[in-house]
């Protein structure tokens, strides 16, 4: 009798992962330390965020087009004090947040991008740097003579506002997260998970808007018409982008492009924070290390606390803070993949696994590099 | 007043002894410290009250002890040994300062340090041959002991080694006083008197080729030198502190005080051939020292070569390089007690000296960033950067010896530079670059473990500022050891080095 072997099935370098989605669980394993750490970490995030994104919207409504913007840090509020405060650098890193709107205003991607380049959009803005120049022949002429700059830097102020909304959600959402932490809602790590889903869900279809006052008169750039919303539109460029992609930064690693270091497609770009080595920050110049000193200064006392018990205690607090926050950036990809996959997780279904497992294969063949298997140790 | 320098760390040896030995170790540590701090005032004391413009012995004490066999306990203190004393009492201080905290058998540990420190103290004091020989012998027991106990895993083997080289060291030196003594038919091994011998030349060099051999060993000078790296290598941090800064100084200053002091005719014989061995030295060490893989081997290679440059000013034998030589002998005794020192705390983080495991251990976080920075800091000082003793030392060293020399000092030269190529490829191996996965979580390193070294670094900072603060204790003193004794009276005093006459 012929007997047929089965032809020994490939499994993904990362079975494991997949399995652990299929079974309800997190790219990050479920663990007492892990919720701790991820639930922690992301209350001061929810705060920093909450400032970054304030001062993302500042500028996009207050700044709109200021050659010179000195002030754009201060939210409206200039004061010698302010100003001493902020030279003495007793303030938020507010460059982190404009360093991930320009790494998403770079890589694109999404309904904003495609919008920002139709020609609704060209009349918006023409007809806002009309408003803003009125009777500025200087500016009027430039604007003459180079057609592009201006609504290039209209565009960047449609992204300064779009990160600031889609971080104005996830902010509450991570604070919310913490509270119900804090009253025993949240145990596991699937649960913050769902905590995550539940709130992208809720946000998906929120409007992407934005208006600019200029004297009196409101600017209408990104209407309500064009149709933006919170989830395809900000929220998985902004997962692309940053977790992803990222940008090169000076300090790292020494990226040499003329050495072919630096991949030719940007897609292939992973300088994201998924894969961010924690080890060098805490240079000067290094953006991370920006949103890891702005952190250090809201955790929670549980988890400070739990820093000091480490080897090092307080002297690598900001490494450990780098580290817990990719822990924590996997749980939102984790929500964020569940939210994107055709059929939940756990079907039973074959073809509805198949089919999941296909939506898979991409974003795990992405995350051999990353530093899932590091974060998980 | 010179005696307390030997009765303060004896006593204080037995007094350890006999306190209670279920105490903590730290509490041993504790008393060692106000022990260690005691001397270490009494040699401040000292200094304030030493006259550097006088010739003479000061403070000398006389006890005549076995008249018959013409041994007196005569001490006495000059620009030669003052120097050295501080640097005996500070780097004492220094390696009790960093002695682990819960050392086994605290009160045998701290007692031999004191009884090293009172050896080194009294060789550097004695004004009697015997006396010295007495000392210098006294010395190696307690070494002897830190090795064999409190070393790594082979210390049995390098402590023995070190116990038959010095030993042999010793016995050369004594033979060589011994024949001073009966061929010049003198009644007594008192230095002075036995300055004036007027031996012939051919009988000089007998007597002088002993002694070199034996403080050749002690220095070490290549080919006398291999006890020196396994020495290093297993003794733990505090003892290799005192064996590069404090013990190898006794070669040193035995060139000068008995080589050049008591055979000065056939020492200018010698000293082409001197300066030469000197030069091969210094390329011995620097070389071997670029082919090491353990941390601790490379400084003691690099031991090896910058004590040649003391070989090569103390042959040339100039007012300024004689000055040269002392100085390079306090650089040497700062800047490899600092080595020494960054190596052991690298070594108690890390586990390992292996260049080739060590990565990026600069790194400001999860690194040793303040001991990675300090140990750049002393090998630039190492290696002759201006703004730090060793520049100084070094430079003085070359410009004293070059019009005598040239060659020779040239070759020097080539070694200094040699100095930065090997310690380069340490700091480069271990403090920079991406920190390894295993190396990664390492224990904090504490204040206490910076401190010495911080102190040591300032040290050598504010002397390579200012070179005069050390110059002016020695400078009268080696000007008058290359003057025949009768006309020392009547020495015209340097007000200051750079009146010196550059040439002999």
């Amino acid at each position: 009798m012929v007997s047929l072997e089965q032809k020994p099935r490939k499994h993904h370098p990362l079975e494991v992962y997949i399995q652990r989605l299929e079974q309800g669980d997190a790219l990050l394993k479920d663990t007492p330390d892990h919720v701790l750490e991820v639930v922690g970490i992301l209350k001061s995030y929810g705060v920093v965020l909450d400032a970054y994104s304030r001062n993302l919207i500042y500028i996009a409504e207050h700044q709109f087009l200021n050659p010179f913007p000195f002030f754009k840090y201060f939210n409206g509020e200039v004061s010698l004090k302010r100003l001493l405060q902020h030279w003495g650098h007793d303030r938020i890193n507010y460059e982190y947040a404009e360093y991930c709107m320009k790494s998403m205003f770079w890589h694109g991607g999404g309904g904003l991008d495609e919008y920002l380049d139709t020609p609704e959009f060209a009349r918006a803005a023409e007809k806002a740097i009309q408003g803003k120049w009125k009777g500025n022949l200087f500016m009027l002429t430039l604007h003459k003579l180079f057609p592009d700059f201006l609504p290039e830097q209209v565009r960047v102020m449609a992204y300064y506002s779009g990160l600031g909304q889609f971080w104005r959600v996830m902010s509450d959402l991570f604070i919310a997260l913490s509270d119900r932490y804090d009253n025993g809602e949240i145990q596991t790590i699937p649960q913050v998970v769902d905590h995550i889903l539940q709130g992208l869900v809720a946000a998906a279809n929120k409007p992407i808007t934005y208006q600019v006052q200029l004297r009196g008169k409101t600017y209408d750039i990104l209407p309500k018409s064009a149709g933006l919303t919170f989830l395809m539109d900000t929220a998985v460029p902004y997962v692309e982008a940053i977790f992803f992609r990222g940008a090169p930064f000076m300090g790292t690693i020494s990226y040499n492009a003329q050495a072919y270091q630096i991949p030719d497609e940007q897609g292939a770009f992973t300088y994201g924070a998924l894969f961010a080595d924690p080890l060098p920050i805490g240079g000067s110049g290094i953006p991370p290390t920006l949103l890891m000193q702005d952190m250090r200064h809201y955790l929670p006392d549980y988890l400070h606390q739990f820093y000091q018990n480490t080897i090092r205690g307080e002297d690598d607090l900001r490494v450990q803070i780098c580290q817990t926050f990719q822990k924590s950036m996997f749980c939102v990809t984790t929500a964020a993949l569940k939210g994107l996959a055709p059929y939940p997780f756990t079907t039973d279904n074959p073809e509805e696994k198949a089919a999941n497992r296909q939506f898979l294969k991409p974003w795990m063949d992405r995350f051999i590099e990353s530093r899932l298997e590091t974060a998980n140790q | 007043m010179l005696s307390a320098l030997i009765l303060i760390p004896v006593l204080g040896a037995i007094l350890l002894n006999l306190l209670p030995k279920d105490w903590a170790a730290s509490r041993f540590r504790q008393i060692a410290l106000v022990l260690s701090s005691m001397i270490l005032l009494w040699t401040i004391v000292l200094a304030v009250q030493f006259d550097p413009n006088n010739v003479q012995m000061q403070f000398s004490e006389f006890l005549p002890w076995l008249p018959t066999l013409g041994l007196d306990y005569a001490l006495g203190l000059d620009g030669l040994s003052l120097p050295l004393l501080f640097l005996n009492s500070f780097l004492t201080g220094v390696a009790i300062f960093s002695s682990n905290r819960d050392i086994q058998r605290p009160r045998f540990y701290y007692g031999l340090i004191f009884l090293l420190n009172a050896g080194v103290a009294g060789a550097f004091l004695a004004q009697n041959l015997l006396l010295f020989f007495l000392f210098y012998e006294v010395e190696i027991v307690p070494l002897y002991f830190l090795i064999a106990i409190w070393g790594g895993g082979r210390r049995g083997y390098a402590a023995m080694k070190f116990l038959i080289y010095t030993a042999i060291s010793g016995f050369l030196v004594l033979a060589s006083f011994l024949g001073l003594v009966w061929f010049s038919e003198a009644t007594t091994f008192d230095y002075e008197p036995l300055r004036q011998q007027a031996l012939p030349v051919e009988l000089q060099f007998i007597l002088l080729g002993m002694l070199l051999v034996g403080l050749f060993i002690k220095i070490p000078i290549f080919p006398f030198h291999t006890w020196l790296p396994d020495a290093h290598v297993e003794a733990s941090t505090p003892v290799s502190i005192l064996l590069a800064g404090v013990l190898l100084k006794l070669g040193t200053y035995g060139l000068l005080r008995f080589g050049v002091g008591l055979y000065l005719d056939a020492w200018v014989t010698f000293a082409p051939w001197l300066a030469f061995l000197a030069a091969v030295s210094a390329l011995y060490g620097a070389l071997s020292a670029i082919a090491q893989k353990d941390m601790k081997k490379v400084v003691a290679y690099s031991s090896i070569a910058h004590m040649a440059y003391v070989l090569l000013a103390a042959a040339a034998a100039t007012p300024l390089s004689l000055i040269a030589a002392m100085l390079q002998m306090i650089s040497h005794g700062l800047i490899s007690a600092l080595l020494f020192l960054l190596v052991g705390v690298v070594y108690k983080k890390t586990g390992t000296r292996d260049v080739m495991v060590l990565r990026g251990l600069l790194n400001p976080e999860r690194g040793l960033p303040i001991i990675g920075s300090l140990t750049i800091l002393g090998v630039m000082a190492s290696s002759g950067i201006p703004g730090m003793v060793g520049f100084v030392a070094e430079f003085m060293v070359f410009r004293g010896s070059l019009p005598i020399y040239p060659l020779p000092t040239l070759l020097c030269m080539v070694g200094t530079g040699l100095t930065a190529v090997y310690f380069l490829l340490m700091v480069n191996r271990v403090f920079f670059g991406r920190l390894t996965e295993q190396l990664s979580n390492l224990p904090r390193v504490q204040w206490g473990d910076r401190i010495p070294a911080l102190v040591l670094t300032l040290f050598i900072i504010i002397f390579g500022l200012q070179p005069g603060w050390l110059v002016r204790w020695s400078e009268t003193q080696t000007t008058a050891l290359i003057v025949e004794p009768s006309l020392r009276d009547t020495l015209e005093v340097p007000a200051s080095v750079s009146q010196l006459p550059l040439d002999p």
